[in-house]
């Protein structure tokens, strides 16, 4: 409809595209380093589909990829992505890696990038700015318009959990083990917009909102809602933010194949009507997804049973074979089952890991290493 | 009045402690104030408090006092370079190969540049070459204080201690050399030549992998506490001080290999946890006042427009250098043009060298002697301006 404040633009249903904020770290004592200008001066220009942008500070960038209907397609885009930014950083003399967190830097050694959005995001969030040096995942699925934007965004709320505890990998905090699987949504929380998206399903409702909440003038834009899922009307998406970027990009392609096997089970079949009640165990089922990961219990909003997530999660893959068929994905449906039985999260890996050397230091050397593809002992 | 012997009599016989006490003292309260009122590196500030305490203007560090102190200066020299050396990663030159060539460059426009125009003004070719090999090298101790000072970091900051490292290694390296080319022109055979380079180059080796062996077995049993690392590597260094002098090896290069040696044999990461951090600003205030009261200004006369053309042309040199390779070692040229102005500091280890010379060969020293001294002089307090400046310009100061 023209005349709204935010138009849907129209896009293919079920496309994906990935962002992934990735940790800059120096050799030496694998700690965050201010290296984003550097590595986008060293980076070829030009060649590519992929995107690579600054972010917050200038310990982080992003990386984004462009549309793809398919999983195979999209994992092939985001190794050529490492493996251009892999030399990159190696000449540089820094290494690049996954993990939703660091795992031991200090908050108040960050720079903010140069740059005029995150000067305001500083002025205005002070220390919260810099404590959001965490890395995340974002994934974008297309839908053909507005109102199935919201649809799927809340039909899918029951499966945020699912998504926290699979990409899971920020267990250490600070230089300590902060006892959750993903200590990186506790950073967003403290963010005033942070949370879920209010309820409605029409997307001239939805409009509406935003105009009275841009009125008050609590936001200027969709850019200043971080909440878990939020719709994208520019692309013509939804967006998930609630992973961790995984420590590998195949990892990363298997989440955003669960997000588009899913999306399509809920836009085929319509299993389940939204409704506002479906969030009273939203944030009880978030919370133990963050701290127990896999272990967490997980309460089904319509049957009000019991069920630890990792249960839940392969009932639900099971669910999901045909789509898998359909969409190409059976391959990284058998990672995610996999995952979700013997492998764990990387939240369990780095945890390993640290048993192992007992040291934060050498823990981020391996996941740096697992970043660029090396075998790492599981 | 023998029964109240407990009463102080002479305050001078302490003489030498106290007026440590003093210098520390003023040389911190004097960088706080730099770094407060003026934004200025504090090294400025404990260089000035040397100055001013010491033989040339005040003369409350007068020469004895200086000697006695030696030990101390040794130590926090000691500590600068093993720190530097654990700093710079070697392992990127073979992944950069271009840095490599960068630093080879650079250290041999230095020298070829700074001994042309030697030649041109008629020093004598030895005086020249030995000044050439010394203007190579950039202060470690400067190029590191102030980086930690900014806590700095980014390419140029890397680039520039890695630089640093690498240059300082060929300036002594070279140096040796002509100290054994003069053995020939007073006397002495070939075998000279070559033995004590490599006796130098091979001692230096042995000894600090010795150490560096030593020092992480000693860490591996300590754990991963940073303070117990801290004292351990303290007595690491002091002793590596001392075995290199006893085996009249370089310290420099003793302790530069043993920090490169430590990070390089250390592959359970054992020690990344050290710095040199606030404990460390310690040991920079002792460095940098007794540098100050060190420098010497009565060659002025003499040295200082020599001095200056020296700068200038040891600076259009570097710069030239890491311009050429800039763009395959992936720098863009703002960030050139600051690593180069980076380089600029000029080791006052430098002026041992020359010192070194003086005493072995008289009569050979005051004309080397006044040049490099009043060129050191003036690049310990233009120095540190150039490093701060390069390092806030790229933006990697915190």
């Amino acid at each position: 409809v023209s005349g709204e404040p935010l138009p849907f633009k129209t896009s293919a249903p079920l496309t994906l595209g990935v962002e992934l904020e990735l940790q800059l770290i120096n050799t030496r004592d694998c700690d965050l380093t201010r290296a984003a200008s550097d590595l986008l001066e060293a980076m070829p220009p030009g060649t590519s589909s992929f995107e690579v942008k600054p972010e917050i500070t200038e310990s982080m960038i992003e990386v984004s990829t462009s549309v793809h209907t398919r999983h195979a397609t999209l994992l092939t885009e985001l190794r050529q992505i490492r493996d251009a930014l892999v030399p990159a950083a190696e000449r540089l003399n820094i290494a690049v890696s996954g993990g939703g967190a660091h795992p031991f830097q200090h908050w108040s050694e960050r720079q903010i990038y140069d740059g005029p959005r995150f000067k305001h995001l500083n002025d205005l969030y002070g220390y919260l700015a810099k404590q959001f040096t965490v890395f995340g995942q974002h994934v974008h699925v297309g839908c053909a318009h507005g109102d199935d934007a919201l649809f799927l965004l809340h039909a899918m709320s029951r499966y945020v959990p699912h998504f926290i505890a699979l990409a899971a990998s920020s267990p250490f905090y600070q230089g300590v083990d902060t006892a959750f699987d993903s200590s990186r949504l506790n950073s967003i929380f403290a963010f005033p917009l942070s949370g879920r998206a209010p309820f409605m399903l029409r997307w001239s409702e939805f409009n509406q909102y935003f105009e009275r909440v841009r009125g008050y003038g609590i936001v200027q834009s969709m850019k200043d809602f971080y909440w878990d899922i939020r719709p994208k009307p520019e692309y013509g998406t939804i967006e998930i933010r609630v992973f961790d970027t995984p420590l590998t990009v195949e990892r990363a392609a298997a989440l955003a194949a669960y997000a588009q096997m899913l999306s399509r089970f809920l836009l085929v079949e319509r299993p389940v009507r939204p409704s506002e009640e479906d969030y009273l165990v939203y944030t009880y089922n978030r919370f133990q997804a963050c701290r127990f990961g896999l272990e967490g219990n997980f309460i089904d909003p319509v049957s009000q049973t019991h069920r630890t997530l990792r249960e839940d999660l392969v009932s639900t893959l099971r669910r999901l074979e045909p789509h898998a068929r359909e969409l190409d994905c059976v391959e990284p449906a058998h990672a995610l089952v996999a995952i979700a039985e013997t492998h764990g999260n990387d939240a369990r890996w780095m945890r390993s890991a640290f048993g192992r050397s007992e040291s934060l230091q050498d823990l981020m050397w391996q996941a740096s290493r697992r970043w660029r593809g090396e075998a790492v002992k599981d | 009045m023998a029964e109240l012997f407990f009463l102080p009599r002479d305050l001078s016989a302490h003489g030498p402690v106290l007026w440590f006490g003093v210098l520390v003292f003023v040389g911190m309260l004097t960088g706080e104030l730099m770094a407060k009122a003026l934004k200025l590196p504090r090294i400025v500030g404990f260089v000035a408090a040397g100055v001013f305490l010491g033989p040339q203007v005040l003369d409350v560090i007068d020469k004895d006092t200086l000697f006695e102190l030696r030990g101390f200066l040794d130590i926090a020299r000691g500590l600068v370079l093993f720190e530097l050396g654990q700093r710079v990663d070697f392992g990127w030159l073979k992944r950069n190969p271009w840095l490599l060539g960068t630093s080879l460059l650079e250290a041999a426009f230095s020298f070829f540049g700074v001994g042309a125009v030697l030649l041109i003004l008629d020093v004598k070719p030895i005086i020249a070459a030995t000044a050439a090999a010394i203007a190579m090298g950039t202060s470690p101790a400067v190029v590191l204080a102030v980086s930690k000072d900014l806590r700095a970091q980014g390419q140029v900051t890397e680039r520039l201690l890695l630089l640093t490292a690498l240059n300082s290694i060929y300036a002594i390296l070279v140096a040796t050399m002509l100290v054994a080319w003069l053995h020939l022109e007073y006397q002495g055979g070939w075998s000279v030549i070559l033995l004590h380079p490599l006796y130098l180059m091979a001692g230096a080796l042995v000894l600090s992998a010795a150490l560096a062996a030593a020092t992480l077995s000693i860490l591996g049993r300590l754990g991963r506490r940073a303070d117990a690392q801290f004292v351990a590597v303290i007595a690491m260094v002091v002793l590596a001080v001392a075995l290199a002098e006893a085996l009249r090896l370089s310290v420099v290069l003793t302790l530069l290999c043993f920090g490169v040696l430590t990070r390089i044999l250390d592959r359970e990461r054992r020690f990344v946890s050290l710095s040199f951090g606030r404990e460390g600003l310690f040991f920079m205030v002792v460095l940098f006042s007794l540098t100050g009261a060190t420098l010497e200004f009565q060659h002025f006369a003499m040295g200082a427009f020599a001095g200056l053309g020296l700068i200038a042309v040891r600076a259009l040199a570097k710069t030239t250098a890491i311009f050429a390779l800039t763009r395959s070692s992936g720098l863009s040229l703002r960030k050139a043009s600051l690593l180069s102005i980076g380089l600029t500091p000029m080791s006052g280890t430098a002026l041992l060298l020359a010192q070194d010379f003086y005493v072995l060969y008289p009569g050979f020293g005051p004309e080397l002697n006044a040049v490099m001294v009043s060129t050191v002089a003036m690049l310990e307090i233009l120095g540190p301006l150039a490093v701060n400046f390069a390092l806030r310009q790229a933006r990697e100061a915190a």
